[in-house]
């Protein structure tokens, strides 16, 4: 078996088990730090898929703003250990039936398309990574330039919306 | 030389997770965690089909997405914040006030 | 300048929002000219919206942006709903206290209105998942604005769950159509999804599960009440009228250009859909005893009709749509606008808070009776053009049966309006006194009501002009 292969099942174990934790934790700050493990696994796939770009965006973005805002929140609220509570009675078996079937439909649907079992090339050079970052940011300037620029209209209005919603009035009451 | 399937099955996985937590989840954090899980596992497939056409636009539409994503989990947790101060609680099923 | 024209009410939106922010500074100090925002703000989209019309008209359908927007008759015509909805909107904001002092509303409610003129010409993927997160997480703060009050917050907190939810559906099925075809222009995707599988069906369900829920139609209606009710009521109105409108516009654009052959087979998934949806929507509100969530089952019912013109699928299964939306805007937004002024003066939404408001506000409560009996579709106001020319459509398509149903869930509809009506026209206050309980209604209010009823009986009498301007949109579909 080569390495990639390997390396492939590895990875997809680590972001299977991790999501795992996700589910199952009882303790919200380790249910992020799962989150953490998994979006850097991901990273290592669009490493594998030959996307340094979008590996190196998910890590700064994902893992190191995202997540810390959560882990921010999740102090701040106090919330750490959660009540250890039942869902209805009937709600979580039903769920994970629904979830099981919605997953073998995914899986039947992309497996039978018999042209996609073709393998993916392995990632390129370092040379070829910088001239495709390269073609990458053309495009973003020329084919992607009006969501480009509606993206930071967006992310003002995320950002004031945000303020509005948690600025204290005068005495906050925590 | 990994097959694209395998990729794909993988984002199917994590998807199905994904959404499986934020049914069963209470806490609303854990709640809006699982909906990024859910975007990540469509980010890693659009990643393997622009792989497979190697063309960008699938990387350029995950940058996309991420950006997005923060927004998103700004306002979120904002929202999240409110109401922990005004009813000390983020469990939703506690959240019933506007029954009727 | 031709560069920009595709562009140019978004522009406007921008350069108002931005004006909002700025001036707020300025404005705040002086107690007497706080209503200026709201003036503002309302003039800045009536500006937007005759400048876009006088300057910007579309000629050709064309992709341009590099295939991001598509500049057609369609998207225009949606485009200038949108900004006549805020504009009103604006109006209504300025009498909650809690919205019409921050400015910070206002640049919201423009920022939606932006993601939603987006949405309407979108013809990419991209920009499509762009342009509907631009729209709804504005929304998604508007709704849970007035954070002191359990109700609102829980509102926002709710909407945003499921609306971050639903994207991640939507994107998911984004992510399927682009595996399967290597394109991400929606119409270069058609080229592809020229004959019948499984995969374009499995993307179609993912699709339409996105999109269901921003026009909370059955099974993904279950948010809208809740949301509806415990949001500030304009922003309910303004949810329940634009929002729903840049779905179904989606929804259009996407059936006609992207799925049409997948159509024949979805056609009667989807008018089970709207069945239920009219129907779960109409049963329920039955029961209800609370205005606001009365109106969101309504709204939901709503959804319902519109999505029979889109079961149609003809050219005058379009323009009925269309046309639906434009008389459903009008009116719903009149329905929660009157919601509003009452739910203020009275603190209360319940129907008993309606007692004799015949007496208490006469022209006001004329208002909510052109308003109420245009939704139940009752000649001679707008809805009853609406919902004649969706059944039209739907029998034209030889889908009568659906036709029968829909004109069925009307007459229920009819009972629960009526029955709010009986309030206010029948019943009287407590202690008999409404002369000395009037119900004042501000100066910018009054003029947005005004300006909702006339377009309800206008349009309800003369329909032709506005009917065969949807006819022009839908045209530029095909």
């Amino acid at each position: 078996m080569d390495f990639t292969l390997l390396l492939f099942f590895l990875l997809a174990a680590t972001a299977v088990a991790t999501a795992l934790g996700l589910l199952l934790s009882r303790n919200a700050v380790y249910a992020a730090l799962f989150l953490v493990l998994n979006f850097a696994t991901v990273a290592v796939f669009y490493l594998l898929l030959g996307a340094p770009f979008v590996a190196m965006t998910q890590v700064t973005v994902y893992a190191g703003a995202i997540m810390v805002l959560f882990l921010f929140v999740i102090m701040l609220l106090g919330a750490e250990k959660l009540p250890k509570g039942e869902a209805l009675p009937w709600q979580r078996p039903l769920a994970i039936g629904a979830a099981v079937i919605l997953f073998a439909e995914a899986v039947y649907l992309l497996v039978q398309r018999v042209r996609l079992t073709a393998a993916l090339p392995d990632p390129g050079t370092w040379e070829n990574s910088m001239e495709s970052l390269r073609q990458m940011a053309g495009m973003l300037f020329t084919d992607y330039l009006l969501p480009f620029e509606v993206t930071s209209l967006l992310l003002l209005v995320a950002m004031i919306g945000a303020i509005v919603l948690t600025k204290g009035e005068r005495a906050v009451r925590s | 030389m990994i097959p694209l399937t395998y990729y794909l099955v993988l984002s199917a996985i994590l998807f199905t997770m994904g959404a499986l937590g934020v049914l069963i989840r209470r806490n609303a954090l854990v709640i809006f965690m699982s909906v990024e899980l859910m975007l990540n596992a469509a980010n890693l497939a659009f990643v393997a089909f622009a792989r497979q056409y190697n063309a960008f636009s699938g990387q350029l539409f995950v940058f996309f997405v991420m950006t997005v994503a923060a927004a998103e989990v700004a306002v979120g947790l904002a929202l999240i914040v409110a109401i922990f101060r005004v009813k000390h609680n983020i469990d939703v099923d506690q959240m019933s006030s506007l029954k009727g | 300048m031709n560069f920009v024209l595709p562009i140019f009410p978004e522009i406007l939106l921008l350069a108002l929002g931005v004006l909002i922010l700025i001036l707020d500074p300025f404005v705040k100090r002086d107690e007497a000219r706080r209503p200026f925002l709201g003036w503002f703000t309302a003039a800045g989209l009536l500006v937007a919206l005759t400048l876009s019309l006088l300057l910007a008209r579309p000629a050709e359908p064309a992709l341009v942006y590099g295939g991001m927007i598509r500049f057609d008759g369609l998207g225009f015509l949606f485009k200038m709903f949108f900004l006549f909805a805020a504009a009103v909107t604006a109006l209504f904001f300025m009498d909650e206290e809690k919205l019409a002092r921050r400015a910070e509303a206002y640049l919201l409610l423009v920022a939606a209105t932006l993601g939603m003129s987006l949405m309407a010409s979108a013809a990419d993927l991209v920009m499509l998942y762009l342009s509907i997160e631009t729209a709804s997480i504005p929304l998604y703060v508007l709704a849970g604005f007035m954070k002191e009050d359990d109700k609102s917050i829980e509102a926002g907190f709710k909407y945003m769950l499921f609306g971050a939810m639903a994207s991640a559906v939507l994107l998911y099925g984004f992510s399927l159509a682009y595996g399967f075809t290597g394109e991400t222009g929606l119409y270069a995707l058609a080229l592809h999804f020229g004959d019948f599988n499984l995969l374009a069906a499995g993307v179609t369900f993912l699709v339409l599960a996105g999109l269901a829920f921003k026009v909370s139609a059955f099974p993904f209606h279950f948010w809208a009440p809740d949301v509806y009710q415990g949001a500030p009521t304009p922003v309910a109105g303004f949810l329940s009228t634009a929002s729903k409108a840049a779905g179904f516009a989606v929804l259009m654009r996407l059936f006609t250009a992207v799925f049409p052959a997948v159509n024949a087979d979805w056609s009667l998934i989807l008018a089970i859909l709207a069945t239920l949806t009219m129907t779960v929507g109409n049963l329920i509100a039955l029961a209800q005893k609370n205005v606001k969530r009365l109106l969101a089952y309504s709204s939901i019912s709503h959804a319902g009709y519109a999505l029979i013109g889109v079961v149609a699928f003809s050219q005058l299964g379009m323009t009925s749509v269309a046309f639906y939306l434009i008389a459903y805007v009008l009116t719903n937004l009149l329905a929660f606008g009157v919601v509003a002024i009452v739910g203020r003066v009275t603190g209360s939404d319940e129907f008993s808070a309606y007692n004799g408001l015949s007496r208490r506000n006469a022209p006001l409560a004329l208002a909510m009776l052109v308003a109420f009996l245009s939704l139940a579709g009752m000649p001679p106001f707008v809805g009853f053009i609406a919902k004649f020319y969706v059944f039209l459509a739907a029998v034209n398509s030889n889908w009568v049966w659906l036709a029968f149903v829909g004109v069925l869930n009307s007459i229920v509809g009819l009972y629960y309006y009526l029955n709010v009506l009986k309030y206010v026209y029948l019943f009287r206050m407590e202690g008999e006194d409404e002369e000395k309980h009037p119900v004042p209604v501000s100066r910018p209010v009054a003029a947005a009501v005004v300006v909702l009823a006339v377009g309800i009986l206008l349009l309800g009498t003369l329909f032709g002009p506005w009917f065969g301007f949807a006819e022009q949109a839908a045209a530029t579909l095909f």
